[in-house]
């Protein structure tokens, strides 16, 4: 799941998987803006088969917090 | 078609050497948020060989962009611009508010979007040649008034599909503008994936994933037709694709074919592939099989609904299917690219689509045959951009092909098969009846065309309105059947030279003399417009090798090249005109125009008489 979530992100951000980490963020990932963030979205809950709820897709501050979403998302 | 998931259409794109492919510039016109729509246009103009450049417009910023004019969204190098006017955004009160609104202001609102429809249109006329896909207004599912709403016309609903009516008008009164059936979109992938409110809100972006995904694939039904990347050809399989079992091992009254289940799914599957034949698809097949069996099914099988008539060309026997499909792409004289295999077998479909990518391969699953029909309608692969008599002839006229081929074997001397043909060649200028043909010929053929321009109808128009052009193109008949518009030429004058802008004959006349008649024409009209040299150019491409010396071989001289272009030019007032004596007529009104030499400035054409 991390690792997916990875790749996908590489995949929406053109940023290679050696690059990012659970501390990636729109701060420190130049092509991570509002619009990709919304493209991110879309992949995380095709890939994964969830919903996020709108107050989620807000607070996706981290690719780490977007893991622990996933989770708990596919466990609820 | 897209059978990845987001990221991976994105991985895909990343991955992609782009930097070579020609592009695609795109412009979206919008009032609400659809960038995410990007990846999958992309993704789709990769697969037909384009580099994709999409370029938005401001949010909410459409009629300015239209009526204002910008130029960096529309302008000559445009190829497609894409509206999406979201009601919401456009008018609360008819999509939100409609039961506050008494009939008047209804009325008042519906005026104003026509009016701004109507402006918005005309704006991006003046702008641009591209090609214009206007997304329509989807209807609501659930409209204000509920059950009741829709027991009139003048309900939500009705109001809306109104105002769908209106703008598909409108667009349809214009070369090159298409409307987008949003409504059909939200069918197929159902409410509830096509809206996603959470988006919507966070961000005005209504479109769920999967509608962004089929209204790109919509989107693209009509770029592949405008590119010429429409395939043309769908070739068959048989035991277990026409019908169930194998007529080899089950025997006529042992295969599955009929009005129940199981036969009648693929009944109802080859009444799809008659319908795919009646608006113009060459239908071939290609089968391991013996021919007698096959053909034992075709004449005799009560249930059967494709008849041998319908059949182009066929390969029905124990060589592998590659070498078959290579065999009847050279039996109708099309290219592997416009084709698509229908085959059932894992073995079959791996080895084709491993010798022979170019061939689009559709498989189909033995397990769920019911869905068999619905696999082929929703394809897309096969759609154009108008349907002239000429295409909903097709299939028989490339039948009347093959019958000719096997006539020629029986002449000894070329001229004494032509003569045989009795052909009737009339060559005449482009007019409102044949541009939609014309413009389809410059869009789709890629063997017997020296510069492979692809022009729009609009274009076409344009060419053929200017003093500093002519459009003209071939009409061909014989004792075999009406072949229609097979034949296009572009002349552009400059100076004291005729340009041959565009040369091009649909390759399934080529091998019948036709191109000389019809350049001697070209030639006969650039001196009747006062021209004292031609110039022919040719520019090469990876299919149409074959007419790389063609002006050569008609006394062009000279030859310039720079990259894949090379140009030959040939003095008129020396140029051996000349009949062949092998029609049986040629009628052209290029004959009976008079000597009126165009005289190129620098802001345009005078036309003066010469006689």
């Amino acid at each position: 799941m991390r690792g997916q979530t990875f790749k996908i992100a590489s995949n929406i951000f053109e940023v290679p998987m050696e690059q990012l980490n659970e501390s990636s963020s729109p701060d420190n990932v130049e092509s991570w803006d509002s619009l990709r963030h919304i493209n991110l979205v879309i992949a995380v809950e095709e890939t994964f088969n969830i919903q996020f709820r709108p107050e989620q897709i807000g607070e996706m501050t981290s690719l780490g917090i977007i893991i622990e979403m996933v989770k708990e998302c596919s466990a609820g | 078609m897209i059978e990845v998931s987001y990221s991976g259409v994105q991985e895909c794109l990343n991955k992609a050497n782009l930097s070579q492919l020609p592009k695609l510039r795109v412009s979206v016109l919008r009032n609400i948020i659809v960038e995410s729509v990007e990846s999958y246009l992309r993704y789709l103009a990769l697969q037909i060989g384009f580099d994709a450049q999409i370029r938005f417009g401001e949010y909410d910023n459409i009629f300015q962009e239209a009526v204002g004019g910008q130029s960096e969204l529309l302008n000559e190098d445009s190829d497609v611009v894409l509206i999406f006017t979201y009601l919401d955004t456009l008018s609360w009160d008819l999509s939100r508010n409609f039961l506050a609104l008494n009939g008047n202001e209804i009325e008042a609102e519906v005026d104003r979007i026509k009016e701004y429809i109507s402006s918005v249109l005309s704006g991006i006329d003046k702008q641009t040649n591209a090609i214009v896909l206007w997304h329509g207004f989807d209807i609501p599912v659930h409209p204000s008034l509920g059950i009741l709403d829709y027991q009139g016309r003048d309900g939500q609903a009705g109001v809306i599909s109104g105002l769908n009516e209106f703008l598909r008008n409108s667009l349809s009164k214009r070369k090159n503008m298409y409307f987008v059936d949003m409504n059909l979109c939200l069918a197929r992938v159902g409410a509830q994936q096509f809206h996603d409110s959470r988006y919507w809100h966070i961000g005005r972006a209504p479109f769920g994933r999967e509608a962004l995904r089929e209204i790109a694939e919509e989107d693209f039904k009509f770029i592949r037709a405008l590119k010429g990347k429409n395939k043309k050809c769908l070739v068959l399989d048989c035991d277990n694709t026409l019908w169930g079992g194998i007529i080899g091992e089950d025997g006529l009254s042992g295969i599955k074919l009929g009005k129940t289940y199981p036969g009648s799914a693929y009944y109802e599957f080859q009444q799809e592939i008659l319908n795919l034949y009646n608006r113009g698809i060459i239908i071939a097949v290609c089968s391991k099989n013996n021919e007698g069996d096959v053909w034992e099914v075709f004449r005799e099988h009560p249930d059967m609904v494709l008849e041998e008539k319908h059949i182009a060309s066929y390969q029905i026997n124990w060589d592998d299917k590659a070498t078959n499909l290579r065999r009847i792409a050279q039996d109708l004289n099309i290219g592997l690219d416009s084709m698509v295999l229908i085959d059932d077998s894992d073995f079959e479909v791996h080895f084709v689509r491993q010798v022979l990518p170019e061939v689009e391969v559709i498989q189909l699953p033995n397990r769920r045959i019911v869905e068999y029909r619905n696999i082929l309608s929703s394809c897309g692969l096969f759609d154009t951009l108008a349907l002239s008599p000429e295409d909903r002839k097709r299939g028989a006229m490339y039948k009347a092909e093959v019958e000719r081929q096997k006539m020629a074997t029986q002449f000894s001397d070329i001229e004494g098969y032509y003569k045989s043909l009795e052909m009737v060649v009339t060559i005449q200028f482009a007019d409102d009846f044949s541009i939609p043909r014309i413009a389809q010929l410059t869009q789709k053929t890629n063997q017997f065309n020296l510069t492979t321009k692809r022009y729009s109808e609009a274009d076409i128009k344009a060419l053929s309105e200017s003093q500093l052009s002519d459009v003209f193109y071939l009409h061909l008949n014989d004792r075999f059947g009406d072949s229609g518009i097979v034949g296009v030429g572009v002349l552009k004058y400059e100076a004291n030279e005729a340009v041959i802008d565009s040369f091009l004959l649909s390759c399934r006349v080529l091998g019948r003399g036709i191109e000389d008649v019809f350049l001697n024409y070209c030639l006969k009209l650039a001196q009747k417009r006062g021209k004292v040299i031609a110039v022919g150019q040719y520019i090469a491409t990876q299919k149409n090798g074959q007419v790389r010396e063609f002006y050569q071989k008609m006394g062009f001289q000279g030859m310039e090249k720079t990259e894949n272009t090379s140009t030959s030019k040939v003095d008129l007032a020396s140029y051996g005109f000349h009949t062949a004596t092998f029609f049986k007529q040629v009628i052209s009104e290029i004959d009976n125009i008079p000597v009126m030499e165009v005289i190129c400035k620098d802001e345009g054409a005078d036309v003066q008489n010469c006689e």
